[in-house]
């Protein structure tokens, strides 16, 4: 009797009490992470693990990730945090799942963010670097909101796709760039399938419900330039529906890598106008995806070489609905420099995008690219 | 040991700038154990019977009281702390003897059932001079968890006006009281008040012969409760208005009235003694709207039991713009708003039909066979049909009953407040 029922129940959160179900990584009430979550290695350590570098603490939401639901410090009015909510006006403390960013080179970077109007964060991100950083991993997925849990789905199949990369043993291409294209190409693909397993495995942890959990992919592979070969860089793309890529050189055109798998596109490509097309509320209805439930979770493949120095994007529609065309998303990564910290400029565009409205979860991934200045 | 859970059902989704939070949460408690065994070890019962002279008229009253006070006793558990109260122009000591409370032993239950026996009727009907002795008595154990049973035929006469209120106001706290009224000349509402404010029941035994089951049947739920003194405790956020907490299963009982404020953000509602049992809240919190998409606590709803939260529940706001999940009303919060209703058409009903306004009891009735046949409340649309003639229960078109049993209309008014649970799963 004097044991809270609460604590001693493995089926709820120890935070809060709210029911979980098994498998639950975080709790859907309060965002604390779970036993099980714990024991996935999905605890937010693990966020801040892949983030080892600089700026003590800044990898770290406002709460800490603490799996106790107690601590850290209202956004809203500065009082403390109980249950993963304010004790005195309430409002919900951003979680570790709300708002996070990673770090795994001073070149690499990226910011995820629920935006301001979704209640949760569906968005997921997965970056990392070999170990000699020649080479860079940048994973976008973006949970299908109309499905419950894809939250899960999108943070495990980017996880497993960048996973699946890093793992694949993938290497700086020698002699020819074709080589290279060739074997990321294969690399990308087992990527997609990695994440898309995750997926699936989500589904079947819920029981395989009829809208099972899914979520779009986009997975950036890039070659710094070493000065050692032909001062080329190499980036390659695999993607399935609305998450982008983007080549924004500090000088040329911007370009976007790779098309959408979505009904926006379909009409673009039926010859409706783009504006029209962007405008339609179907526009965003996505062709390809990853899940339980998708019919092709085989991505499209694009790469390409570039000789200048630039800054590669992998985002999620929360950010390019503000600036869809290569002119406009390169103009917002412009503005938003100020220094060279991957992870500050990714804040201030997702700034951009809350700043129009954060009407959609938000996601900002970065890579660096620099040649160095020719010597004469 | 004890076992609490608790569980929300509530539409979270607020529109854009809508303040109101409304929520049932579900308790139950499981292992509760006996009366008496928990951390403070003591559990004690005072038995009060009328014996004022109106018992004596059918005679069958009193001798039914005899029957239904020697059965209560029988079940009452040796080492509970225990007496019998005569109760008539004043509070007379049956068992023990002398003012104090006899702890419950073979002997002493064959005593008390002895003079039970000898009960005797004579006098006026004073409840506030009952209530007043229980009071007394209990303080000779004043940690333990205490119940009483009351039984009465009369309304009150023969004690100066106020006397009750007082009294009720000296006992909240210290004990519980059922109270159960024997034949049609007692009056509801004064039953229903000591009920209320002592978190107990309130009954008709239209038939002298069901006074013993019934009696019988109070005192084992009684020494089933085995944790004693749980709080129902709400926090809500800065600048909100807690609009009502209301216990809506297995009856309407609104504790709004009860709160006792702890903290600038916090209040707590006692909810008495419990056993192996669920009981069902609908808690309704004003709060200060947010931005949409971001999400408020609205409550923290915790039992509480020795300083110690033995179950949670989060009460939450959260505002939107979609339209199908913010018109959507949880099915739990809609049915047992239903209930609420159901009760206060039912009393109301009953009042005016009493000061005479028969279109205004016609129409609230009305209303009444409306809700209850919607919800499914069979045993209120069966106690409405003994005092409306039902035209069409969907339409809610009923006709005032010309000749109705004063026992059948004090039924439907007591047990206005019984609810029926909403059916969570389909039944197979």
């Amino acid at each position: 009797m004097t044991e809270p029922a609460v604590v001693a129940d493995a089926s709820r959160c120890a935070s809060c009490g709210e029911a979980l179900i098994p498998g639950d990584q975080f709790c859907e009430a309060c965002g604390a992470i779970t036993s099980d979550g714990a024991a996935a290695g999905m605890p937010m350590e693990g966020i801040a693990q892949q983030a080892p570098t600089s700026g003590a603490g800044r990898q770290l939401p406002p709460n800490g990730g603490a799996s106790g639901g107690v601590g850290g410090v209202c956004a809203s009015c500065g009082a403390g945090v109980v249950d993963g909510y304010c004790v005195s006006c309430g409002v919900k403390a951003r979680t570790a799942r709300d708002h996070w960013s990673e770090l795994p080179a001073a070149w690499l970077g990226g910011v995820c963010d629920r935006g301001l109007v979704h209640a949760r964060n569906e968005d997921a991100m997965a970056l990392a670097a070999t170990a000699d950083e020649t080479l860079g991993v940048l994973v976008v997925c973006d949970g299908v909101t109309s499905a419950p849990e894809s939250d899960r789905a999108s943070l495990a199949a980017a996880r497993a796709a960048c996973q699946s990369l890093l793992s694949a043993g993938l290497t700086v291409p020698s002699g020819t760039s074709a080589a290279a294209i060739a074997g990321w190409a294969a690399e990308l693909t087992a990527a997609a399938a990695a994440g898309n397993a995750e997926a699936v495995g989500v589904a079947r942890i819920l029981g395989n419900p009829p809208e099972p959990p899914s979520c779009t992919f986009v997975a950036a592979v890039v070659a710094r330039p070493d000065g050692q070969h032909d001062d080329q860089a190499l980036i390659s793309v695999g993607w399935c529906g609305d998450s982008r890529a983007y080549w924004v050189p500090d000088d040329g055109e911007p370009i976007q890598l790779g098309r959408d798998h979505s009904l926006g596109t379909e009409m673009i490509d039926a010859g409706v106008a783009v504006a029209k097309a962007e405008a339609d509320p179907t526009s965003h209805t996505i062709t390809r995806w990853l899940g339980a439930d998708s019919v092709n979770a085989t991505p499209d493949l694009v790469s390409l070489q570039v000789a200048t120095s630039g800054w590669l994007a992998v985002v999620s529609d929360g950010m390019w609905n503000y600036a869809s065309s290569p002119a406009e998303f390169a103009a917002v990564v412009r503005d938003s420099i100020a220094g060279d910290d991957p992870v500050a400029i990714a804040q201030a565009m997702v700034a951009v995008a809350n700043g129009h409205g954060g009407h959609d979860n938000i996601t900002v991934a970065l890579a660096r690219l620099d040649f160095p200045t020719p010597t004469n | 040991m004890a076992n609490f859970s608790a569980q929300v059902f509530q539409n979270e989704y607020l529109a854009e700038g809508s303040t109101d939070a409304n929520a049932v949460v579900s308790v139950t408690c499981t292992d509760a154990g006996m009366a008496g065994a928990g951390a403070t070890g003591e559990a004690a019962e005072v038995i009060i019977v009328d014996t004022s002279g109106s018992m004596e008229m059918p005679v069958a009253k009193i001798n039914a009281a005899r029957r239904a006070a020697k059965v209560a006793i029988s079940e009452i558990v040796d080492g509970t702390w225990f007496a019998v109260v005569s109760g008539h122009s004043v509070a007379q000591m049956v068992y023990p003897t002398q003012p104090g409370l006899a702890q419950m032993n073979d002997e002493r239950r064959a005593a008390a059932i002895e003079a039970v026996g000898r009960l005797s009727s004579g006098g006026a009907t004073a409840i506030g001079a009952w209530i007043n002795a229980a009071t007394e008595l209990f303080s000779f154990r004043p940690h333990a968890q205490a119940h009483a049973i009351l039984l009465t035929d009369g309304r009150i006469e023969g004690e100066p006006e106020g006397t009750l209120e007082a009294a009720l106001r000296r006992a909240e706290g210290k004990f519980q009281c059922d109270c159960r009224g024997i034949g049609a000349d007692w009056e509801v509402a004064e039953l229903r008040g000591i009920a209320d404010a002592l978190l107990g029941s309130v009954d008709i035994v239209a038939d002298p012969d069901d006074l013993a089951d019934d009696f019988g049947e109070m005192m084992r739920r009684s020494m089933g409760r085995g944790v004693s003194d749980v709080r129902l405790r709400v926090w809500a956020p800065q600048g909100s208005e807690v609009l009502f907490v209301r216990q809506v299963a297995p009856t309407v009982e609104d504790l709004s009235a009860k709160a006792l404020q702890e903290g600038p953000l916090i209040r707590s509602y006692p909810t008495g003694a419990w056993g192996d049992e669920s009981r069902d809240y609908h808690i309704s919190v004003r709060v200060p709207p947010a931005p949409v998409g971001q999400e408020r606590l609205a409550a923290r709803v915790e039992l509480v039991v020795d300083g110690n939260v033995v179950a949670k529940g989060l009460i939450r706001a959260l505002w939107s713009t979609d339209v199908q999940r913010t018109t959507r009303i949880d099915p739990a919060v809609a049915h047992y708003t239903g209930q609420t209703d159901l009760a206060d058409r039912i009393q109301r009903g009953l009042a005016a039909k009493a000061a005479g306004d028969t279109d205004a009891a016609t129409v609230l009735l009305g209303e009444a066979a409306k809700l209850a046949h919607q919800s499914g409340n069979e045993n209120t649309t069966r106690l409405l049909a003994k005092v409306v003639d039902v035209v069409d229960a969907d339409a809610g078109t009923v006709r005032l009953k010309k000749n109705i049993d004063k026992a059948d209309e004090m039924a439907l008014d007591t047990r206005s407040t019984k609810t029926t649970r909403i059916r969570r799963e389909p039944q197979p």
